[in-house]
């Protein structure tokens, strides 16, 4: 029995996961790869399978257990965003040379934008690093069928896949037909081989002789693996330019090319470029005077290609070398080498003079903010107000919006809000100076990558304040549950393991936990903290902010409803525009002072305590 | 079928993806092939927020600056900031002023271009039906009465029906109704 669904491009991963016949699928959310995990969920239910899933504390730990799985021989899967990959890449570089026996596929999203992340980091280029094959698809149907070549591959080969699908394949959607999965019997069994599990650098020398020679074979399997690596040159014929694309933006150059009827113009896919294709490139190489490289988003393919005399890409500054590739740039960037080839351009321009216009019009400028009600905006306020000089180390989360409240100066990467105020205290401690530090981190940030970095800093006798924000959810990648609600991926129930229990096991002996809603009980703590941090017999205060997350708990978050306004005492002084910064309160030209958008607010009543005049109140 | 590109901008919270998904829905229910693109993480809180719908033969589910011809616009701003997106002779429906839309300084590129404005005041219909949070519905209804794209009225409408939970169903009908009664006149 088939049916047709619109999926979204990771719900179409989850179903090639399936599809393969995957029985372990670990993840950590983060954008845009938190949907694959859901997406197997609901699938697995819906079909009564009884695939393993799980909710892992971070990507190094999903890459482990999922490895394992694998070792044992069953086909297993871990999803990330490529920052994750980082995290795991200890894992990876490893677990390429020892190989796995059941098929191992790792999951990892790329952001160029980047959209939701730190940075714009090419996971091909991990691949090659890590030495593992890389796929790379154009459509969420492609990454379906990749997933299926990427279990067989894996399997055959013992050697660890990577699927690298980028958020416009991630956050795509597309109609799909699908039905009938069924669980994989692949059974569980270990043989001891110390040589090749628990290898030591002696034989990690063999093994990475073996490595080297897998790639060399599957490189010739990435020769002809149609429909993911091909070109539609006629044979015989010679061409001025071509192009050749891997990814997504082989979609967009697909359709700019049909749009515009440009036949004369051929086009080498290439979206499995790792281990590198060579007598495909140079096929298509030699029937092109010039090749133009468009890829996303470092130079995978034109380092391989190594002509500079014949290929235009980033090196030849013909690509952009940071940013998404959207159709316009694209096609913008084609246009250009056309016109510099002397060929026949493009038909229009893609409408600069509107981009100059829009330009013009002075239109407000949206960044992301806290959501009204968000616990995490009476945290800053109250952390601002009660250590204005302080520095404010703080991590990856919403909370990072906190810096529109002025409440957070640094944002490293997960877990470098405990590890750079540590780092700081330090250097201000060695010159006698007194630098007060209030770092900031999330509950499932924490349990991430935050105790190591508490654990050392205890160690190390850091003086700081640490708030550990706690909205009992993962809020950022979608409200994806933590270890502290002992709730697990599939909906069951875990072990919860309080957040006081672990930071305890760190070493600290100041824990306090508060509602950040009460800004007077959490100034009078941080006040506490500061004596204690002080204190020489003291050390690192830990207080936990503890309210639930206004959108993954709605009503519940909000139990004690207040309706506010603004009165004519307001002078517009803008502190609660800068301090508070809450949506929901906006400037009323016509009455000329702030005001409430009654639509917006969550009548959480926080901002009854903050304004210098105390123009807001109750209605 | 010629392919079509539908644009759809608005702010975080005001249901743009859900307007999207009864776009979608209807289009793939009739088999027509389609592809999305959407706004998710750090960028959709509290964010402009945009989608793409491609309706059609196509391999990219971004449309391309200067391609989209049907613009639907939740807010007047974000109708604004997504004119290169507009294809000659495309068409603008937005939740906006009828008597000031759309601003004076754009104008004269809408009408070189051939862009047709529509507006609507939905944010007012959705209130006045006390459904303040389908803003959406009534701008997709007043859009279903011009008969512009593949998807028609009664299309969207069934897909509502479909969709829609079912302490919703009644009232997600009335706005996209009362939206189309304004764009009927």
């Amino acid at each position: 029995m088939t049916q047709k669904e619109i999926f979204l491009g990771n719900g179409a991963i989850a179903l090639g996961l399936l599809e393969a016949g995957c029985q372990v699928v670990t993840s950590y959310p983060g954008t845009p790869s938190s949907e694959i995990l859901p997406e197997v969920v609901r699938l697995i239910k819906s079909a009564g399978l009884n695939t393993y899933v799980e909710w892992s504390t971070n990507e190094k730990v999903a890459f482990d257990n999922a490895f394992a799985a694998a070792v044992s021989g069953k086909r297993a899967a871990c999803c990330m965003k490529q920052v994750g990959l980082n995290v795991a890449a200890d894992s990876l570089m490893s677990a390429a040379y020892i190989g796995n026996m059941g098929g191992f596929v790792i999951i990892s999203c790329d952001d160029p934008g980047p959209h939701s992340s730190q940075t714009e980091q090419d996971t091909r280029l991990m691949a090659r690093f890590a030495k593992v094959p890389v796929l790379d698809p154009s459509s969420p149907e492609e990454a379906r069928q990749m997933v299926a070549v990427a279990f067989d591959l894996s399997e055959e080969f013992q050697v660890p896949i990577i699927l690298r699908p980028a958020i416009r394949v991630c956050h795509a959607r597309e109609s799909l037909t699908w039905g009938g999965l069924k669980n994989n019997e692949q059974k569980a069994s270990f043989e001891r081989n110390p040589g090749r599990w628990a290898a030591t650098p002696r034989f990690r020398f063999i093994l990475h002789g073996e490595l080297n020679g897998k790639l060399k074979e599957i490189g010739r399997r990435f020769e002809k693996l149609d429909p993911f690596n091909f070109h539609d040159l006629k044979p015989g014929e010679k061409y001025p330019l071509g192009i050749l694309a891997g990814g997504v933006p082989y979609s967009v150059v697909r359709d700019i090319l049909s749009d515009e009827d440009r036949k004369d113009i051929p086009v080498l896919k290439m979206c499995a470029p790792h281990p590198f294709p060579e007598g495909l490139a140079k096929e298509f190489m030699s029937a092109c005077e010039k090749v133009l490289v468009i890829e996303e988003t470092d130079t995978v393919i034109e380092y391989f290609l190594r002509d500079s005399e014949k290929v235009l890409g980033r090196f030849s500054d013909h690509v952009p070398s940071e940013g998404e590739l959207v159709p316009e740039v694209v096609y913008g960037l084609i246009n250009k080498t056309l016109e510099g080839l002397q060929m026949k351009g493009l038909s229009s321009d893609g409408r600069q003079s509107a981009v100059e216009l829009v330009k013009g019009l002075e239109l407000p400028i949206r960044k992301p903010t806290l959501c009204p009600g968000c616990p995490h905006r009476a945290s800053f306020f109250t952390i601002r107000k009660a250590r204005p000089k302080a520095i404010f180390t703080s991590d990856i989360g919403c909370y990072t919006l906190g810096i529109n409240l002025g409440g957070v100066d640094t944002c490293l990467d997960m877990g470098a809000g405990i590890t750079m105020a540590s780092g700081f205290y330090h250097s201000f401690a060695q010159d006698q100076v007194d630098q007060p530090i209030v770092a900031t981190i999330g509950d499932s940030t924490f349990y991430h990558s935050g105790t190591a970095g508490l654990l050392n800093a205890v160690y190390n006798d850091s003086r700081f304040i640490l708030v550990i924000l706690d909205n009992q959810t993962t809020a950022m990648t979608g409200m994806q549950p933590t270890p502290g609600l002992g709730i697990r991926a599939d909906g069951t129930k875990g072990k919860m393991i309080p957040l006081e229990r672990v930071v305890a096991g760190c070493g600290v002996d100041f824990i306090e936990v508060v509602d950040p809603y009460d800004l007077e009980a959490m100034n009078k703590l941080i006040k506490k903290a500061v004596e204690y941090t002080n204190d020489p017999a003291g050390g690192v205060a830990v207080i936990i902010a503890r309210h639930p997350c206004v959108i993954a708990y709605r009503e519940e978050a909000i139990p004690q409803k207040k309706k506010v306004v603004v009165t004519e005492d307001c002078v517009e002084c803008n502190f609660c525009h800068d301090r508070f910064e809450c949506p929901a309160l906006y400037k009323d030209t016509d009455l000329g002072r702030t005001a409430v958008d009654q639509t917006l607010c969550a009548q959480c009543g926080v901002c009854l305590d903050i304004c210098p005049k105390g123009a807001i109140i109750e209605a | 079928m010629e392919n079509i590109n539908f644009v759809l901008s608005g702010l975080g919270g005001q249901g743009i993806l859900f307007m999207t998904k009864l776009l979608a829905r209807s289009a793939v229910d009739k088999g027509l092939k389609i592809l999305v693109a959407e706004t998710h993480g750090m960028a959709q809180r509290g964010g402009s927020v945009v989608s793409h719908l491609r309706v059609g033969g196509v391999k990219g589910s971004l449309v391309r600056a200067g391609s989209a011809h049907i613009l639907l616009a939740l807010e007047e701003n974000e109708a604004y900031r997504n004119i290169p997106f507009l294809a000659k002779g495309g068409k603008l429906y937005a939740n906006a002023p009828t008597t000031s839309f759309p601003r004076e300084e754009v104008r004269p590129y809408l009408e070189k271009i051939g862009v047709e404005c529509h507006s609507i005041q939905a944010s007012d219909i959705a209130a006045g039906l006390a459904a303040p949070m389908s803003t959406n519905l009534a701008l997709l209804g007043f859009f279903s009465a011009f008969q512009e794209g593949p998807i028609s009225y009664d299309e969207l409408k069934e897909t509502i029906t479909q969709v829609s939970p079912d302490r919703l169903r009644e009232i997600n009908l009335k706005v996209f109704d009362k939206g189309f009664e304004w764009g009927a006149v």
